[in-house]
């Protein structure tokens, strides 16, 4: 109980003391950690995108004609043979129409008094959803397209290298700023408690020979560590939250949000960054303080 | 009678063949050897420069000796670290020369941070500051910062502040120096309760009339040397 009284007297001194110091680390801090999350964001998000995408990646190829049972059996088998698959589906022209005609939700009244049967029939194979399985997707659909009574194959293959490069880009950004998260946050850190430390100094070698242990010394400046990580980290992520929010009203037109679901980080998510920034300001200031109470 | 024969053999301050040199040379104590007994209260004496300072920041660990070995309490001070060293320095309370008291903060402040390092309770610490300032004359002094107070009141203040946490070892650099009569007289009659209670006290100072009339001990530093150990004073 004293003691708590005494170290956070002594917590309300140094934050009276340097507030300037204080509030200009508190910024540096939330700074460094919207930048990290907001990357953080991007990429959570790509990667569900991917994820979602890859669970559509199927190549199509449009027929000459309506299959026949027999010739459904052949193009199975020659589907087959060159690489298991998770699913084949067949697709008649009617079914490709109502498919269409539901796709086009609203506008489906410009599809009025055009023939059921002006789309072509097709194969949609659902590839198996592994990487080995994946990368053969090229091959697989010039193979296909080589089979005859095959017109063309269609595949999202070269949007998914795209985008696959894309978020690799974007995890070394995430992890770039990591870095600089990790690096600013226990430098900005360390560097204000030299700071009061400096400006303290006399107070703090007094303390030393009345007797002071070096806990009563320390816990202070740990806890504005702690602080500095607790405050910097919420606010940078209730900054980030109301970014998100404008983003998500600014720039998502309905049609792209079907297909990009923008969603802010988990509660697991937020959890982890404000526990390691408090982490991390608290090792900053341990490493400082350590080097204090030796010397 | 019988306790103050064993408090006697018992020693606090124990320095033995103590050499310190400063860098660039300069020795400022030479071999010196002397023993403080617990519960005694004795005198330190020498011209300026003698090194009674030096002598005192090697008995609280400020400074290291250069050679020679210093108990206090039983604790070799040239290994004692951290928790240890701390633990001493809080039963220890020094009252320095330069006072090394924090000008922005008030006198009842400067006092308490003795008491509060071993975390004493704000009420025991508000009314022993008190008792304090009131016994050193310094009673409507309380609120002051001290870097407002005459050299005489911060004098007493140090005092206080080395007295506050009712430690078993008092060292006194010159703590009547800046003193009148009345006030010297004051922080005299404060030490010796102390000293009634216990304590151990060694004062270094020039001032003659502070142990002309008792029948303490007094060693006197010439040059880094000790004299000679007069168990009553030269001048008497
Ligand atoms: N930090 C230091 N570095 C170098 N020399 C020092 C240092 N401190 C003291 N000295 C020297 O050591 C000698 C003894 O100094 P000390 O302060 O112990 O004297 P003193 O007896 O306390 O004098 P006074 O009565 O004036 O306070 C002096 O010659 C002084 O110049
Ligand atoms: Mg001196």
């Amino acid at each position: 109980m004293n003691f708590l009284f005494t170290v956070l007297r002594q917590l309300g001194r140094n934050l009276r003391q340097t507030w300037g110091v204080q509030i200009m680390t508190l910024l540096t801090v939330t700074l460094s950690l919207l930048i990290f999350s907001f990357f953080y964001l991007v990429y959570t998000n790509v990667v569900n995108l991917g994820d979602r995408l890859s669970e559509d990646i199927r190549l199509i190829a449009y027929l000459d004609e309506e299959p026949n049972l027999e010739l459904r059996k052949q193009l199975e088998r020659k589907i087959i043979q060159f690489d298991d698959v998770e699913e084949i589906n067949f697709i008649t022209r009617e079914q490709a129409y109502d498919r269409f005609k539901a796709q086009l939700g609203e506008n489906a009244t410009v599809l009025d008094g055009m023939p059921k049967n002006f789309l072509s029939p097709s194969v949609e194979v659902v590839p198996v959803k592994t990487l080995g399985h994946l990368n053969r997707l090229k091959d697989f659909s010039s193979y296909l397209s080589k089979i005859n009574g095959i017109q063309k194959v269609q595949s999202g293959q070269e949007w998914v290298e795209k985008f696959n490069a894309t978020s690799q880009l974007i995890t070394i950004v995430v992890i770039a700023s990591g870095a600089l998260l990790i690096l600013t946050t226990i430098f900005m850190v360390a560097f204000t408690i030299r700071l009061t430390i400096l400006g303290r100094h006399d107070e703090l070698e007094l303390l030393k020979l009345v007797g002071a242990t070096n806990s009563y010394i320390r816990t202070p400046f740990m806890l504005e560590g702690i602080l500095h990580g607790l405050l910097g980290s919420s606010i940078g992520l209730g900054a980030l939250y109301v970014l998100f929010l404008w983003i998500k009203t600014h720039f998502t037109t309905p049609g792209f949000m079907t297909m990009f679901d923008f969603t802010f980080l988990g509660p697991w998510g937020m959890a982890m960054i404000i526990l390691s920034s408090i982490f991390l300001c608290t090792l900053g200031s341990w490493a400082t303080m350590q080097r204090f109470v030796k010397g | 009678m019988k306790k103050r024969v064993q408090r006697k053999v018992e020693p606090m301050i124990e320095v033995i063949k103590v050499t310190k040199t400063y860098p660039h040379d300069i020795t400022a104590l030479h071999e010196i050897s002397l023993t403080v007994n617990k519960g005694e209260m004795c005198f330190l004496i020498g011209r300026s420069g003698a090194g009674k300072t030096t002598l005192l920041k090697l008995l609280c660990n400020m400074e290291q000796a250069t050679r020679g070995l210093i108990e206090v309490a039983g604790q070799e001070m040239n290994l004692l670290r951290g928790r240890k060293l701390s633990q001493l320095r809080q039963q220890m309370g020094v009252a320095y020369q330069d006072f090394k008291l924090l000008p922005e903060r008030t006198a009842a402040e400067n006092i308490a941070i003795s008491m509060e390092v071993s975390y004493k309770k704000p009420q025991v610490i508000r009314d022993r500051v008190c008792s304090l300032l009131d016994q050193l004359g310094l009673a409507d002094k309380y609120d002051t910062l001290t870097g407002e107070l005459s050299h005489g009141e911060q004098q007493r203040v140090t005092l206080a502040r080395a007295i506050a946490n009712s430690p078993s070892i008092i060292l006194g650099d010159e703590p009547t120096g800046n003193l009148d009569a009345a006030s010297t007289e004051r922080v005299m009659r404060l030490l010796s309760n102390c000293n009634k209670a216990g304590a151990t006290i060694l004062i270094a100072t020039h001032d003659e009339t502070i142990f002309r009339e008792g029948s303490h001990r007094v060693l006197e530093i010439a040059d880094g040397r000790l004299e000679g150990i007069a168990a009553f004073p030269t001048t008497l």
